[in-house]
């Protein structure tokens, strides 16, 4: 078996496509990250929730005396106190609105009823435990096909009769919105007329993010100065103070966020949780900073899930396998509360890029939203809103026509694809794919895993009676939102901004409205700003996270941080290198148009050997300038794309199944990416690594339950399982190289690809396995018993 | 999470005594086990406070049990409603109270108990064992406490 490694580059002046070391880890290493549970401030309180048992109950009383009795406590907030501060409830980023402590009732398990607050956090707890409330139980609507039905209980009696939503009309008080894309008639047509047809009903489970670092927030409100400091762990920390502005009408000046080091976000550090606003009020109110920190259950339970789609699809084909049009039918369950994180014209995210990497000449899809007793959310896990569901949906479907076409499903995918001369590729959906190529890309993943090879063993083994499976994932991704003709987030178009700052001995600090939590941007922007200026990359300090420093930008989630911000850090650069070709004409003493940027130097032309490096520039632009140049070398730029970025790429999975015990075993895993340019390949491979990692997750162990009472059965680290080494198969990694060619240096974003790409990749190889079987599709997690359940249900009660 | 439970106990105690046992609040609640303090508000309303420990889920839960006897049918009728530490308890049960030949009684009962909150969802895949020994040992406590009657 061969794992490809990543080279590591020695140091210097290092652009683009070197595996140079992350330049952040050193202090992650040694135990020196601060992350928000290490910020302490003097005379900081502790905040702890009050959280409902019940999935669905009227509140008929709050009792808060015997918690103001517990030694510690200073206060506890509910509902009514935040209604006087016109806070009760908050608007959410989907247009919807949100209680922030319950307000007359309850509407899912665990949701947020009171707040505590004490000198110390096991105060707070003590006093949480005390808080005494009385509920009436109501009819709990679990099953999001129940929760438009004439019997259904009203979930939001707040907006009880009230039929157009903030995207469109409500046909139930239950339901939230409908969205749809594409000609239905014409796709119907075109079903209709096709020689072979495919149905198939999945369920992409609703799942959670979990990272290790949980939420969290302090509210520090000074009254002498009247700002108020917010440490929070958010990826997107200026549309934060936006949104607390908004909400608190606190002037945006006197706001300050600072998101410190963040350990892993994947989409659940983007929406403003109850949790946050309690902690600023506590601290505006009682005049001290106030400390919340979530406990592991309070993550699980209470902040932004993901997916939760139920789909159905509708492919048609040639007989001999060209796709004529596809349909899909989805229902979203996204809980309580609208809470989902998505563009505001697109509800249903980016889930019309459902036509994949394939020519679809028809297509239709329709989203049906609807309201259920559970947490709100249906944030981008590790996944541009939504891609993950359509590309599983795309790529399993692709394997179910597959075998009712009795064809190969690589051949299948070969003779469907969108060719390299379509690009730029209008699809029927209405996007424009940027570039791709993606029979390269398979056949490489082919080649490397040995697939023809691959399938007469499996042919052998099935002679044998011996279960081994290989499924195919080809899929195309839609990241870096995005232009702002189509994109913002309450209003705020989706650029993003970088600001560089050369300092006269050379060295710079650049910044970005960006906010890592693990991808590596103090490794890869100074990367591009070490490529377009020539300047080392140990001497350029990269920040990210203080809205009072930081340009401002959207953040970072749904793999936009390159395509957007890696978009602006370049062209900062570029803006700087025109100001710095002026000062080199000076010190060359040339003409400015005699002057070119060649091999990270400034240098005559047709005299190499006359030439300043950009060192020498950036102290002459505060030393010895041209007469009449402003003196410095900074800019900021804010770049708005002219396009999102479609990353692809190839992954083949071999499983082998024991009959006995149901157990899958990922015997090999080939992923082939294409993210355009590569800006720093160790970090494209690790987060390769981490997506994978992820999408089997997914794939096998991971979903968030709850039984018919709303009771959430995956609170958890025993009930909702991360997969460890131990679990993990060994990931081969590679990749083509197709750059956007709209994207400043034609990067296109990758840390979601694998998560978005793999799932399928799993759940083909093991229905694969099982085809001959009468097997067509198995939902996920293929848990070791659902596989048991499908072997003895086909007869196979052997080892 | 619905729990339902049904059985028989024979109590040895002839059927009078049954009835002005379980029909004593002060005495009902006795057989509650950890037991930590009890308010009987009537004869027919307490509030109990117990230790409870389903998994990880461990602290006090305060109980409301309304005793509803109903002698013309032969039944008790229990309900109780409460909980702890975010999670909710509310149970309703019946015991049919057949007195037998040899001076004993045979309670014919059933329960239905509704949980939430973390001794549900934590404590799930241990709580059907706790409530199981929770219900052997008040009727242990029970029996015990009638035949010293």
């Amino acid at each position: 078996m061969s794992v490809q490694t990543t080279n590591l580059e020695p140091k210097g002046i290092q652009g683009l496509g070197k595996a140079i070391k992350r330049k952040e880890d050193p202090r992650f290493i040694v135990g020196k990250g601060n992350y928000l549970d290490d910020i302490n401030l003097p005379g900081m309180l502790h905040m702890a929730l009050v959280h409902s048992p019940y999935a669905h109950a009227k509140i008929l009383s709050i009792d808060t005396s015997e918690a103001l009795k517990v030694p510690g406590v200073k206060a506890v907030i509910t509902a009514k106190d935040l209604a006087a501060a016109g806070l009760s409830w908050i608007p959410t980023l989907a247009g919807d609105k949100q209680m922030v402590l319950a307000d007359g009732k309850v509407l899912y398990q665990y949701q947020e009823v009171a707040a505590v607050f004490a000198e110390t956090r096991q105060a707070a707890a003590d006093g949480a435990a005390a808080v005494q409330v009385e509920y009436e139980p109501l009819p709990v609507v679990v099953d999001p096909y129940k929760a438009t039905s004439p019997e259904a209980p009203v979930l939001r009696e707040d907006i009880k009769g009230q039929m157009t939503g903030a995207h469109g009309p409500r046909r139930h008080d239950n339901h939230i919105w409908t969205w749809n894309v594409g000609s239905k008639d014409e796709t119907e047509k075109a079903l209709a007329a096709s020689e072979v047809r495919i149905k198939q009903h999945m369920l992409y489970p609703r799942s959670h993010p979990a990272p290790l670092e949980p939420c969290g927030c302090i509210g520090d409100m000074n009254k002498a100065t009247g700002r108020l400091t917010v440490y929070m762990t958010t990826q997107a920390p200026h549309a934060i103070r936006t949104v607390l502005s908004l909400v608190t009408k606190i002037p945006e000046n006197n706001i300050r966020v600072i998101s410190p080091d963040i350990g892993g976000g994947f989409g659940n550090k983007v929406p403003v949780y109850p949790g946050y606003v309690c902690a600023i009020v506590g601290s505006i109110v009682l005049g001290a900073p106030v400390k919340w920190v979530e406990t592991r259950t309070e993550n699980l339970t209470t902040t932004g899930f993901a997916r939760d789609f139920h789909m159905d699809i509708e492919i048609g084909a040639t007989k001999d396998g060209k796709v004529t049009a596809m349909k899909v039918y989805t229902l979203a369950d996204h809980g309580a509360f609208d809470a989902a994180a998505d563009p505001s014209k697109y509800p249903a995210g980016l889930f019309s890029i459902c036509t994949g990497s394939y020519d679809f000449q028809k297509a239709y899809a329709e989203v049906d939203a609807v309201y259920t007793n559970k947490a709100p959310g249906g944030v981008a896990y590790r996944c541009s809103f939504r891609v993950t569901e359509a590309s599983y949906l795309i790529e399993r479907s692709m394997d179910v026509l597959a075998h009712e076409l009795k064809m190969d499903p690589a051949e299948l995918r070969l003779k469907n694809f969108i060719r390299p001369e379509q690009f730029p590729y209008p699809s029927a959906l209405g996007w424009t794919y940027d570039s791709g190529d993606y029979e390269k890309t398979l056949k490489v993943a082919l080649e490397r895993i040995g697939y023809y090879e691959l399938r007469k063993e499996q042919a052998e083994k099935r002679a044998k009676g011996e279960l081994m499976g290989i499924g195919i994932s080809t899929f195309t991704e839609i990241v870096g939102a995005g232009p702002s003709k189509d994109f913002d987030i309450l209003g705020i178009k989706m650029f993003d901004g970088a600001e560089i700052r050369v300092h006269p001995s050379g060295s710079a600090i650049v910044r970005a409205g960006t906010r890592h939590q693990g991808q590596g941007h103090e490794t890869t922007w100074a990367q591009i700003v070490s490529e377009e200026l020539g300047l080392d990359v140990d001497k350029i300090i990269v920040e990210e996270g203080d809205t009072d420093t930081a340009p401002y930008g959207l953040g970072t989630y749904a793999s936009r941080s390159t395509p957007t911000a890696g978009g602006a850090m370049a062209l900062a650069a570029r803006r700087i290198r025109e100001k710095a070709k002026k000062i080199a004409a000076h010190l060359l003493e040339v003409g400015e148009s005699d002057v070119e940027w060649v091999d990270k130097k400034f240098v005559v032309k047709g005299v190499p050997s006359k030439s300043v490096t950009m060192n020498e520039v950036a102290f002459a632009a505060y030393t010895n300038l041209p007469p009449g140049l402003e003196p410095g070398l900074e800019t900021t730029y804010y770049y708005d794309p002219p396009n999102l970025t479609f990353p692809h790429g190839a992954y083949v999975c071999v499983v082998d199944i024991d009959k006995g015990t149901g157990e899958v075993k990922v015997r090999r895993f080939v992923a082939i990416d294409d993210c355009g340019t590569i800006i720093n390949p160790m970090i494209v491979e690790g987060q390769v690594h981490g997506g994978l990692t992820e999408g089997f997750a997914m794939a096998f162990m991971q979903e968030i339950a709850f039984d018919e009472q709303g009771n959430h059965l995956s609170s958890n680290f025993t009930d909702y399982l991360l997969p460890t080494a131990l679990e993990t198969p060994k990931w081969e990694t590679g990749h083509t190289v197709t750059p956007s060619p709209h994207h400043p240096i034609g990067a296109k974003g990758v840390g979601e690809s694998p998560t978005v790409g793999s799932p399928a990749a799993f759940v083909n190889a093991v229905v694969d396995a099982l085809a001959h079987l009468g097997v067509r599709h198995i939902d996920m997690p293929i848990t070791r018993e659902k596989v048991w359940k499908v072997l003895r249900q086909a007869g196979i009660d052997s080892f | 999470m619905k729990l339902e439970y049904s059985g028989q106990e024979k109590v040895q105690a002839d059927p009078q005594k049954v009835w002005s046992f379980i029909q004593d609040p002060h005495k009902v609640a006795s057989c509650l086990p950890d037991l930590k303090s009890v308010d009987i508000k009537d004869e027919k309303n307490m509030v109990a406070t117990v230790g409870v420990a389903v998994g990880p889920v461990r602290g006090t839960f305060k109980f409301n049990i309304e005793l509803d006897p109903k002698p013309e049918e032969n039944k008790m009728m229990v309900r109780i409603r409460g909980g702890g530490l975010g999670s909710a308890v509310d149970l309703t049960a019946s015991a049919d109270i057949n007195g037998q030949e040899d001076q004993t009684t045979l309670l014919d009962w059933n329960g239905v108990a509704s949980v939430s909150g973390p001794a549900a969802t934590v404590g799930g895949r241990v709580l059907d064992a706790q409530a199981k020994r929770l219900i052997e040992t008040v009727f242990a406590n029970m029996g015990k406490k009638m035949a010293e009657v």
